[in-house]
């Protein structure tokens, strides 16, 4: 089992902050309204920290990371 | 169990007036002892009304739009707008509808195109600033950035921006010091005169059809299978202007203020210009302009007070991002702290659909500033004048260039 995060978000509690593109290039990408699309997995010991921080900064606790 | 306390009861009583500008300097105090002694408190004013400062209770209201309802997100309920502001003075499900339609518009994608142009507008005014070593910072920059980059979204006239920075001042300001119905006549005068702005810009579009341009997008929306009508364009664009404007001001100013009072971490930022994203929502954490009210639609239970039907609370997200229990060392700036979910954009529905734009402005602003004049202190003879409102800010901010104390 490789160490790889990728996420989940739970469109209904997510309201467009960006907090989670901005923080997270890697894994997260918005659509035209400004909503996160999952693009990636984090794999690096940078990319997780990214990842990490993306859980944690999101004023609406809707981003989860899960095991690839 | 402890007895429910409601409106009557006296331990929850707080003398809290979120139109005195005398309770400006003071107001981190004053939430931090309403925090701790009456999170869920009763004022007096305005007929009475409740006021939640932590940030748990704020966010849960903020995400319950049934019981609190934005229908009336000002305390009084007008500043001088006809009709409700839309769309955040909507509720679910047609609040939704209309964000569908402004969503896009504001979309991270199409501020990223206006960053060059925002540059530009940035090192105009900063240019200006180092004529001299002593400005106005509200007058020279923070109060004609929010305006022009405005102006620029909307492709209006950029030479328009001192018109709407008088009428913002006054809407949102109203009349300082007069009675709560001059301030209203004062407030609906200046509203009438941006209605008819907008309104002439509309006229001007009659016929043409350009995809990208804002008003043009506006007149062209529906609601479902309706066109909007003008009175809904006009309420949305007079939201645009008013979430623009004051709020944008008093970022700058008072990440400003704290940036020449606070040389040390002043200089960890202009000498490290990679900090600036992480510094830009430390600084919407600690001052947080936005203090919005909702209007209570069903008898509930608010941190053990008992709140009617028909009630209004404040929620002032400065508080909520100043609560220890969510932040540690609340009341200290820390520019690289992680994690950091304020709220300074609210929660909810109504996430502010200007912040991609705002964290742009307030982005770029703070890069060029801190690369072009990285010293810079207060007039220690003529000190900031700052005012309160639903939108706090700064009406005055003497500044000495090329000076660190």
């Amino acid at each position: 089992m490789s160490d790889a995060l990728t996420a989940e978000v739970d469109r209904s509690a997510c309201k467009g902050h960006g907090r989670c593109y901005m923080t997270n290039p890697e894994v997260f990408d918005c659509d035209d309204e400004g909503f996160p699309i999952v693009i990636g997995v984090a794999s690096t010991a940078q990319e997780l920290s990214d990842l990490e921080r993306a859980v944690n900064n999101c004023p609406e606790q809707a981003v989860s990371a899960l095991r690839v | 169990m402890t007895e429910l306390r409601d409106a009557a009861t006296a331990d929850i009583q707080y003398d809290f007036d979120i139109h005195d500008s005398n309770a400006a300097d003071d107001l981190f105090e004053t939430y931090a002892e309403m925090r701790n002694r009456c999170p869920v408190a009763h004022t007096p004013h305005y007929g009475g009304h409740w006021v939640a400062t932590k940030y748990d209770d704020i966010h849960d209201i903020l995400r319950n739009p049934t019981v609190f309802s934005s229908e009336s997100v000002n305390i009084p309920g007008t500043i001088g707008q006809d009709g409700p502001m839309i769309p955040i003075e909507v509720d679910p499900p047609d609040h939704g509808i209309y964000r569908k339609l402004i969503n896009p518009l504001f979309s991270p994608k199409r501020m990223a195109d206006l960053e060059p142009q925002i540059r530009a507008l940035v090192n105009e005014l900063i240019d200006q600033m180092l004529e001299s070593n002593r400005v106005d910072f509200v007058e020279a920059f923070a109060r004609e950035l929010p305006s022009r980059v405005f102006l620029a979204l909307m492709g209006w006239d950029i030479a328009d921006a001192s018109r709407f920075n008088e009428w913002v001042d006054l809407i949102v300001l109203g009349k300082p010091g007069a009675s709560e119905e001059e301030a209203t006549e004062v407030r609906t005068a200046a509203a009438m005169e941006v209605y008819a702005y907008f309104a002439e810009m509309i006229d001007d579009r009659a016929g043409s059809d350009d995809a990208e341009d804002i008003t043009q997008i506006l007149i062209n929306g529906t609601f479902e299978d309706r066109e909007l009508t003008q009175f809904e364009v006009l309420n949305i664009l007079f939201l645009f202007l008013i979430g623009g404007l004051h709020t944008v001001q008093g970022q700058l100013a008072h990440t400003v203020i704290f940036m020449a009072e606070n040389p040390i971490v002043r200089k960890q930022l202009a000498t490290d210009l990679s900090l600036v994203d992480s510094a830009v929502e430390e600084m919407l954490r600690w001052e947080s302009a936005i203090c919005p009210a909702r209007l209570v639609k069903e008898d509930v239970v608010l941190g053990g007070v008992q709140l009617r039907a028909g009630d209004k609370v404040l929620i002032p997200f400065t508080s909520a991002n100043r609560d220890e229990e969510k932040f540690d060392n609340a009341d200290t700036v820390d520019i690289a702290r992680e994690p950091n979910p304020h709220i300074a954009f609210g929660a909810g529905n109504h996430r502010c659909v200007g912040s991609h734009l705002a964290r742009l402005e307030l982005r770029i602003a703070f890069e060029e500033l801190h690369r072009r004049m990285p010293a810079y202190r207060l007039d220690p003879a003529d000190p900031p004048v700052r005012h309160l409102s639903q939108i706090k800010g700064v009406v005055k901010l003497p500044l000495i260039i090329g000076e660190s104390i």
